[in-house]
């Protein structure tokens, strides 16, 4: 009996320390993840001009924006234009560097890193560079393509500079950071086992047959989990747009995360601004759940017993 | 051994200790004062000294200055006002001191001057009524006027020599301004623009500048805006068809040129006439550029033009975070008193570049300045735009999207300002709607 009271004040011990240990991470998350999460909901139903305090309104906030405001479907509608088109197209990038990367040839690790180097380098530094590249009367790229519009006869293209090609410019210039879901793509190409390669060349396949029925099959974990990561960052797209086009021309890339943006710094709606969030809180989840509905039909799992 | 180490290690961690502290800022009472001259900026040594003087002139009171960038400026001061962090002072937009006098963020300085008996008070007839006007709140100042902007034109007199005119025959009036302009616009063999005599849309002129020269607005007493008369479209139109010979591309080509190059197209020479602040003086001084400058009153319209440029001036403000006593608020109205004064205010002039408030330091400190003097001239015709509660940006990110769609000619005048109206009208109704 003695020795079972022992066992328990141990345990209960190793309880405290344990929990102790974690106080650090779940003192962090209280602080600054579920307090700020919390509060934004409360805010999101007041008027909040970030000076006087917040004064509950109800719904106005999100009634407001559903039925009154035009500028905020129409962020809406960029931005799922940006999903759309960014995240196959980064997937795509991703998994075509990691392919052409998966090679046994001399320095390969050095061009890994040069394709992994985007990702670690100040976005506002990368923006600005796209800037001049991209550039319609002065920039390199269209300098380069200048002998194409010339034999077609073409105007250079205006890239950002243009309404009807400004969102597409953006997605271009975000696939330079594509080198960071290569990575993840690249380590789980590495994981599968040759032998499979061996058996199938042994049946005759080449390159293609095999990254088809090999290769992308057991990408699949990692492919979703990058669709799972793009739509979450491709909702929140802002920087970009902000240092390069302002949103503009004409609002075609005022984005949903820029609205939020302004809705708080610029125009002091606190309350607005955080009825956003919710917003797009619920939309991101929304999806990110459907698409882990459709997990068990297109991520392969390991054979069934 | 060990003992020995352990000793010479406690001995250094209390000689740090000690070091740390300091003896002579105990007791001072500690404000703090945040500007924009952060570290790195020519203006930061400057700016210090100006507050190292204030500390070695007294022993009651302890300042410290923090410098952001302008741009960085904003987002802090705003979040530190809705955090309750504020420093003791603080630098901001003059055209919303009454949103933060309303919402209590700001102490009342009519009750500290008034109740003021020292010698050194704040002489509130040396600053601009216009400017004080705009920092009152009921009846009652919350702020003092900083700086005094003004927007003027300016011209570079050697290329106007060089095509044989002189500072007599610079433009007063609309017609004069694109007469006189279009002397000076060149275009090379591939039809790029290579110099432009004058645009109404480069620099810091702006819609609302050219309305307001008309007698216009863009909002009525009432807040409510206007946009909606036939002479609003005039002066809209007026801007758009100032340099109608060129193409939008060949327009579009030349500003994105000037973009690139990163600097002001004027101090780069690519414009002859410009609409800007003070702080372009600052930008040709500190490029040593080796061209000939003036500045002149901006022409107004033909008929019944008014004298009148947009102001917009930086405030400082005393911050109550609800935590500040008596005592903090008496030496922070002190350091406030000290640098709304004479000396100080020409000594500010100098750190910064700015055209302070204070009317007769900038008087003796643009004496043998003529750019600044005639800079100085117009900021009595300076008017500043007023705050709207539902769109503070009025001018900026929510005219902005009108203006570039009718510059890139995707709708006319009226439609453009018919749709910039609805617009503002919708954001009053979401605002009434929530406040």
């Amino acid at each position: 009996m003695a020795k079972k009271t022992t066992l328990t004040s141990l345990k209960k011990q190793e309880g405290i320390m344990g929990y102790l240990f974690a106080s650090p991470w779940i003192l962090g998350i209280i602080l600054f993840g579920a307090f700020p999460f919390l509060a934004s909901l409360y805010i999101s139903f007041t008027s909040y001009d970030m000076i006087q305090a917040p004064r509950f309104i109800g719904f106005a906030n999100y009634r407001i924006l559903f039925t009154n405001d035009d500028i905020f479907w129409l962020s809406l509608g960029n931005t799922l234009y940006h999903v759309l088109i960014a995240v196959p197209l980064g997937m795509v990038v991703g998994i075509l560097l990691a392919l052409l990367l998966n090679n046994k040839v001399k320095g390969m690790s050095i061009y890994r890193t040069l394709f992994y180097l985007p990702n670690v380098v100040s976005i506002v530094a990368l923006s600005l560079l796209w800037l001049w590249l991209f550039q319609p009367s002065f920039g390199i790229i269209n300098e380069v393509l200048s002998p194409i519009y010339k034999l077609f006869k073409l105007e250079p293209l205006g890239w950002y500079s243009d309404k009807s090609l400004s969102k597409f410019t953006l997605i271009l210039m975000g696939l330079w950071t594509s080198g960071g879901s290569m990575i993840i793509y690249l380590a789980q190409m590495q994981d599968i086992p040759t032998s499979l390669y061996e058996s199938a060349e042994i049946d005759g396949a080449g390159f293609l047959k095999k990254t088809i029925y090999i290769t992308l099959p057991l990408m699949t974990p990692s492919i979703f989990f990058n669709f799972i990561m793009g739509l979450i960052g491709g909702f929140q797209v802002f920087t970009l747009a902000y240092i390069v086009t302002n949103g503009g021309p004409g609002r075609s890339t005022y984005y949903y995360a820029y609205y939020l943006y302004d809705q708080m710094m610029t125009d002091r709606n606190m309350g607005m601004a955080s009825a956003m969030a919710w917003i797009l809180l619920v939309i991101i989840l929304v999806i990110t759940l459907f698409a882990l509905k459709l997990n068990k039909y297109v991520v392969y799992l390991g054979e069934e017993n | 051994m060990k003992k020995i180490f352990t000793l010479i290690v406690n001995v250094i961690l209390i000689f740090i200790l000690v070091a740390c502290t300091n003896g002579e800022d105990s007791g001072k009472i500690k404000i703090n004062f945040w500007h924009m001259s952060p570290v790195g900026s020519p203006s930061y040594s400057p700016m210090r000294r100006i507050i190292n003087n204030y500390n070695n002139s007294q022993d009651k009171v302890l300042v410290t200055g923090t410098g952001f960038s302008f741009w960085d400026y904003w987002d802090k001061i705003g979040i530190a006002i809705s955090s309750k962090t504020t420093p003791s002072l603080g630098l901001s937009t003059i055209d919303d001191v009454e949103a933060r006098a309303s919402g209590k963020v700001l102490f009342n300085l009519t009750e500290l001057i008034d109740n003021d008996t020292s010698d050194n008070n704040i002489d509130l007839d040396e600053f601009r009524d216009s400017q004080l006007e705009f920092a009152t709140y009921n009846d009652n100042l919350y702020a003092m006027p900083f700086s005094a902007t003004a927007r003027a034109l300016y011209y570079n007199l050697d290329i106007i020599e060089e095509k044989g005119f002189s500072e007599e025959d610079l433009p007063t009036t609309w017609s004069e301004l694109k007469t006189f302009a279009k002397n000076f616009d060149e275009v090379d063999s591939q039809g790029r623009i290579t110099r432009i005599g004058f645009d109404p849309t480069y620099g810091n002129a702006t819609y609302h500048g050219w309305l307001w020269q008309t007698g216009l607005d863009f909002f009525d007493e009432d807040k409510n805006p206007t946009l909606n008369t036939p002479k609003h479209a005039e002066v809209l139109d007026w801007i758009k068809d100032f340099n109608s010979e060129f193409s939008r591309n060949q327009l579009k080509t030349f500003g994105e040129g000037n973009e690139l190059l990163g600097i002001n197209p004027f101090a780069s020479e690519r414009v002859v006439m410009i609409v800007d602040d003070d702080g372009l003086n600052q930008k040709i001084v500190d490029a040593n550029a080796s061209f000939n400058y003036g500045v002149t009153t901006i022409p107004i319209p033909d008929e019944d033009g008014v004298n009148v440029n947009w102001g917009s001036g930086f405030s400082i403000e005393m911050y109550d975070n609800g935590k500040r006593n008596e005592e903090h608020k008496l030496a922070a109205f002190d350091f406030l008193k000290y640098l709304m004064s004479k000396e100080v205010q020409i000594e500010l002039a100098i750190a910064n570049g700015w055209l302070m408030s204070h009317i007769s330091a900038m008087e003796e400190y643009t004496e043998d300045k003529p750019i600044l003097k005639a800079l100085l001239k117009e900021v009595d015709n300076a008017r500043d735009k007023i705050y709207i509660p539902y769109a503070p940006s009025w001018h900026g990110n929510d005219w902005q999207p009108f203006y570039n769609a009718f510059l890139d000619g995707e709708k006319t005048a009226v439609k453009t300002l018919e749709d910039a109206r609805a617009y503002y009208l919708r954001k009053k109704s979401n605002y009434e709607a929530t406040h």
